[in-house]
Parts: structure tokens; sequence; C-alpha cells
């Protein structure tokens, strides 16, 4: 077994958890043989030119790729749709869990660009106590504006941008301090 | 006259159509390169091209009047295609084509303005006894004028881009305290893409449905309808999913809604291919909203239903030539669906998804017609709008061709970037959809997610991760470096790791 050389433990298995944290649990030795609810089978990795890579189940091809890797987390996209799992060991998923459960509540909320364009407006400031769903800045995309909106309630603790500036996709753009 | 020549001014998929029709009736055709995309599929389908793709200009040269003037005037063309979008609804571009005596593929310059200039355009339908929302035949100066409009009309009201089109500088509001504000999004949205802020108001219909009819008139006084389109799946104005006929139109109302629109084209001499939208609220009452005075993205399910080649029509109906159809040769034939698959991210609110297209496939089924700009290898950019393929899908009657789009869709695969075919999965499998009772809110108010998916797939895309996981980790034992980021990895490779685990 290969998991990092300094752990003599062996594995026995891994498990994917999704953003909603549901588990999908895969025994070590990895094997091709799957039960998904109650249909099992054998999985079939294929390729070709013109397909490019697709999973074969149950007689039903499904295009997959893995759009974005970042560490143990995988952005797959599988039949048109994303889905993003982080990857742990046991010992690795009893951390993440203790973790969660320690730090329930998160206290800021960055609002990051969904798009890359060009901010219009900040219509809001620093300071100032927002409701969720207040329009909080005009961001222009694709020849759209856009109205961005406070996705808690609370209060702004620090603007990034200004108008007129132009952002890319997940730039950080106001921090929010979650409160009522 | 006869047409020779066309230049397209235009780019991606509507002048790779263009091109197709004029091969056809034997036009040479030319398209300009941009440095913006001096590689463009576009350019292998035309037969000259004009070479811009060492100039780098801040105005695109499909916006810029001058630059595609002296264009015309140095390769010497009959005739300019303007496609859509772009100078296509320019009345001032259109004028400048008449001056040197270059036919444009389209109404007249007159004919441009008046439609195009919504306040006058609704003044026209007013004079014409046409149904209109209620709302002002001016545009409107300021917030406080949008104010004492809005208060009287009552609201939900909508302000509209006087020159608008294509749901840009548009906004509804609700409630008087969310004037002022939008009041000034819609201004400067409108100053942007049209160069005009002005704006007027107008009723809100709330959940309509959009239905549009398909105008042909030639420069004789012949003017026909080619039925409707109905085009109420749209988010936030913009249409994602088109169809023709309509399943709200009984006979009766197609033919009532069709000679309206014939007198709305009639009212300003119309001529060439021309789209009159109407809303349709539940009581079946319906109300003339603006005319396009161009082809239409959606044009293909019209195409596929009666069985006429618009671009065709349209370069006839330009080099004076009579219409050779009447209405009552006009038949609906079957069903046809449009989706325009859009490089998007449906899991995220539509936004955008830049990337490169590392694989079309598409289904070469019988009855399905891909539109489409793009091929294997070319980049989404930010430069331009996001459609990746107009993807057209004929049935014998609504549910089979509901069934054909569906088949279809499942045998197009595009790989490198996020699209919007699961969203259209869902919208066929839905009942509101299936059935015909949809309007403009079915995707806010109807339609739980955005995409299909389902936990099976979930499963299986989580034992794909913890393959490429494993995977990974192999390769870091053996102190690889891993260039590839675990994409394109040869399925034989990470079959023999699976078996030596």
């Amino acid at each position: 077994m290969i998991f990092g050389k300094s752990s003599k433990k062996e594995i026995k298995k891994l498990i994917a958890v999704n953003a909603k944290r549901k588990k999908f649990e895969f025994p070590i030795p990895f094997t091709d043989e799957l039960k998904i609810g109650d249909r099992q089978g054998e999985m079939k990795i294929k390729e070709d030119d013109k397909h490019g890579t697709y999973l074969l189940w149950k007689n039903k091809k499904y295009p997959v790729e893995v759009l974005s890797k970042n560490q143990n987390r995988y952005e797959i996209l599988l039949n048109g749709v994303s889905y993003n799992f982080s990857i742990e060991t046991p010992t690795s998923y009893k951390r993440l869990k203790y973790l969660n459960t320690k730090s329930g509540s998160k206290k800021n909320e960055n609002l990051e660009a969904p798009m890359p364009g060009k901010i219009v407006e900040v219509l809001t400031e620093e300071g100032r106590e927002i409701r969720a769903g207040e329009p909080l800045l005009i961001l222009e995309a694709m020849k759209m504006q856009n109205e961005i909106q406070a996705p808690v309630s609370g209060k702004v603790k620090k603007i990034h941008v200004k108008s007129g500036e132009s952002v890319l996709k997940d730039d950080l753009m106001v921090e929010i301090i979650i409160g009522k | 006259m006869s047409i020779k020549s066309i230049l397209i001014a235009n780019r991606g998929e509507i002048a790779v159509r263009i091109a197709k029709t004029c091969k056809i009736m034997g036009i040479e055709t030319w398209g300009i390169k941009t440095s913006a995309e001096p590689k463009a599929h576009y350019l292998t389908q035309v037969d000259k091209v004009y070479d811009l793709s060492d100039v780098f200009s801040e105005v695109l040269v499909f916006l810029d009047v001058e630059k595609l003037m002296d264009i015309v005037a140095e390769i010497k063309v009959d005739a300019v295609h303007p496609g859509y979008g772009f100078l296509a609804e320019n009345a001032y571009f259109a004028q400048r084509c008449v001056n040197i005596n270059v036919k444009f593929v389209g109404p007249t310059p007159d004919a441009i303005h008046k439609m195009g200039n919504k306040t006058i355009a609704r003044q026209i339908a007013t004079k014409n006894e046409i149904p209109l929302a209620s709302g002002t035949t001016r545009s409107i100066r300021d917030a406080a004028d949008a104010k004492k409009v809005s208060d009287k009309i009552g609201y939900p009201v909508i302000i509209k881009a006087a020159s608008g089109g294509g749901g840009r500088g548009m906004r509804v509001i609700h409630k008087p305290e969310e004037l002022a504000q939008m009041f000034r999004l819609a201004t400067t949205e409108a100053e942007k893409a049209f160069n005009d802020p002005s704006v007027f108001i107008e009723k809100y219909i709330q959940n309509p449905k959009h239905i549009e009819f398909q105008i042909m008139a030639d420069s004789h006084g012949n003017v026909i309808h080619l039925g409707e389109r109905e085009c109420s799946i749209q988010r936030k104005h913009q249409k994602l999913l088109e169809e023709a006929p309509s399943p709200a139109l009984s006979p009766e109302l197609r033919k009532e809604m069709g000679d309206i629109a014939i007198r709305i084209a009639q009212a300003v001499n119309y001529e060439s291919a021309g789209t009159v939208e109407f809303l349709l609220d539940t009581n079946n009452n319906y109300y003339f909203m603006e005319m396009n005075t161009r082809i239409q993205v959606e044009h293909p399910v019209t195409e596929m239903v009666t069985g006429f080649d618009l671009i065709e029509q349209q370069i006839r109906v330009a080099q004076g030539e009579k219409l050779t159809i009447t209405q009552k040769d006009i038949k609906i034939n079957g069903w046809a669906i449009e989706c325009r698959i859009n490089a998007e991210d449906v899991q995220a609110g539509f936004s955008p998804y830049l990337g490169t297209i590392e694989k079309m496939v598409l289904p070469n089924d019988e009855n399905v017609r891909i539109d489409s700009g793009v091929v294997e290898g070319d980049t989404i950019s930010p430069n331009f709008d996001s459609m990746i393929a107009k993807l057209i899908v004929w049935g014998e009657t609504r549910d089979e061709a509901i069934a054909n789009t569906q088949k279809a869709l499942s045998k197009l695969w595009i790989k490198g970037l996020k699209t919007t075919i699961p969203f259209f999965k869902t919208v066929l499998n839905h009942s509101s959809f299936t059935n015909g009772s949809f309007n403009t809110g079915f995707i806010e108010n109807e339609l739980e997610f955005m995409h299909e998916s389902t936990d099976e797939e979930e499963a299986l895309a989580a034992w794909f991760a913890t393959l490429q996981y494993i995977n990974e980790k192999e390769k870091e034992a053996e102190n690889q470096v891993d260039f590839e980021q675990g994409k394109n990895i040869n399925p034989w490779l990470l079959n023999k790791r699976m078996k030596s685990f």
C-alpha cells in the first residue's frame, strides 16, 4: 500500500464526501465491482478518440472528466453535471467531522465574483448593516448588468473592489460579518 | 438586381448559416477575420476572407460602420448581410449601404428606425389599433417622471430601453421604492448596450407566454407570416428553448394574431424577414411587444416546420424578387424544438463558463439539425456570447419532437466545459413543459432543479473521483511529477493500476 510512506496502518477504505457531507465509501483494494443502491455490476472506463473518456455502467455511457482538482478535492463532470468531492481516509474523515462540529458557525462570509466581469457600481459601504438579498454591487459580464446580492444578513466588513474595476471569477469582492 | 456577392458582417454560427445558403444559391461570400478570433470556424465556411487580424481596434469591426463601409467599397460586394446582433438593427448602417447602392439584406432604414425605437413602434401600434400593454408612448426622462408614470399605470411595471432588445436595459419594478435604483440600472445598461439611455415604461404582464410570429415581406407589398414560435422558456428575458408551433394557440387564435402581425409589418412597409413579438396572458389576451427587424437566432424551428429557407427568402427579396409563396402555401408540418447549447454553468446561476471545447460529439439522427460556429479545440472567450451550438429537432407531433430532442441531447457530448445540456434534459422532463402549460415564469417558479442528475450518477462520479485520488497517490509515491493533473489518463493504464491495488 502506498498511502504516505510514514503511515504504517493499512487503509481499508476511502471516503468521497460531497458538498452536503454525504459519504460514498469505497473498499481498498479498489475494485470496479460496484453496488449503487440495489444495483450491482462492473464499472468500465473506456476511451476513444471521438468521445474521450467515459464510464460504462449497466450498458449506459457516461461522459466523464476531471474539471478541476485541488489537493484531495475533485470536481468531476459526469454527463454534463459537476460534482465536488473531497477524498478522505477513515482517519482524515474523523478529523474532518471533528473540525466541522468544533467550528460549527461561520463568522464571516466572503462574497466572491461569480463570473469574470467589470464592477459597474458599488451600492453599499463598509460598516453598513445589510439584509440577505440586498443588492451590494452591480457586476457587468457578458454584456449584462448583474445585481450581486448579499447572501446573508450582517454587516459589511470590507469592500475589495471599486466601480470601474475588472474582476476575475472567484475574486474576493466583499467581506461580510454574519449576524443580525 | 441580382446579388452575386455578399459580405457577411457577422461571426459565429449565423455567419456559417448565411454562408451555407449563399453557397447553394451560387453567391460568393466574404467573411471578416478579426484579431479577437483569427482562427474562427466561420472563416473556413466563406469563399473569401478580409483579413483584419493584425488590426487591434477598440471597437469590433462588426460594430464599426465606417470600417465596414470601407471594406464594402474595397471588395465591391453587391450586398451586406448583417445576421443578428451587432449592426443588424442599425438604421444608419442600412442607410449607408443604400447610399452607395449596396443592398442591405434586411428591411429599409425607415422600417428599422420605426420598429427599432420602441416608443415610435408603440405609437404606430396605437394608431393601427393593435393591442398593447398600457404604458407610455414617449421616453421617460428621469426617476421622478418614471415614478409619476408608474404610479398611474399601477405596479408591477417594466422599464424597457427604447432602443433595446435581447433583454438588456429591462427592469421589472414591483414596489415604488425600487424604482429609483432600477431606473438608474436600466438607463446605464441601455446607454452602454445601445448608445441610447432613453427608456419607456409599461404595465408588466405577470408570467405571460412569449409568442412571436415570423414575417416575410417583399418590396412589392406582399406580406405573409410563417406561423409562430413559442419562446416562453427564458431566463432573465434571455431565450433558452424555442419551439414551433406553440401548444398554446388554437388555429383561430393563430390566424387572429398572424393577421395582426401582418398588419404591423404593413404599417411600416416592411420588407425582408422580421419577427413580431407578443405577450399572451392566461386569458388568451395578447399584447404587441415589439418587432425585431432581422433574422432571429431561433429561425430554424420555423424553417423545420414550414420547409422554407428564410435566409434564401431574405436574399431573394433583397434582389427585388416577388415572394413566390402566398399565405395559403404555408402549412405547418409537425413540430420543431430548438435548444440553445451555451457554455454556462447552470449549477451556478447560468454564469458563463469559459474554456476550451475538448470534445464535441454531435448526434447524427434523422430530423436533427445543428447550427454551430465552433469546432473541437475552439475556446469560449468572454469577448463574445457563450453559444456553442443550436440543437434543432423535428418530430411529427409535439410528444415525438420532445422524445427526439431527449434522444439527441443524450448523444450530444461536449467536454472541457460546462453547458446548458443538463438544463434542457430536466426541462423536457417537466410536466408543465410536456403538457404545454408553461409560461415565462417557468424557470423561476416551477423548475425546482436547474439540471438533471440522479443519485446513481453522483455515486459514479464519487467512484471516479476516488479512482483519480488513488491514481495520483500512486504517482506521488513513484515520485513522478503530474503535469496533467489527472486529466485525460489512459483508461488501460488506470485499469492496470486498479488491478494491481
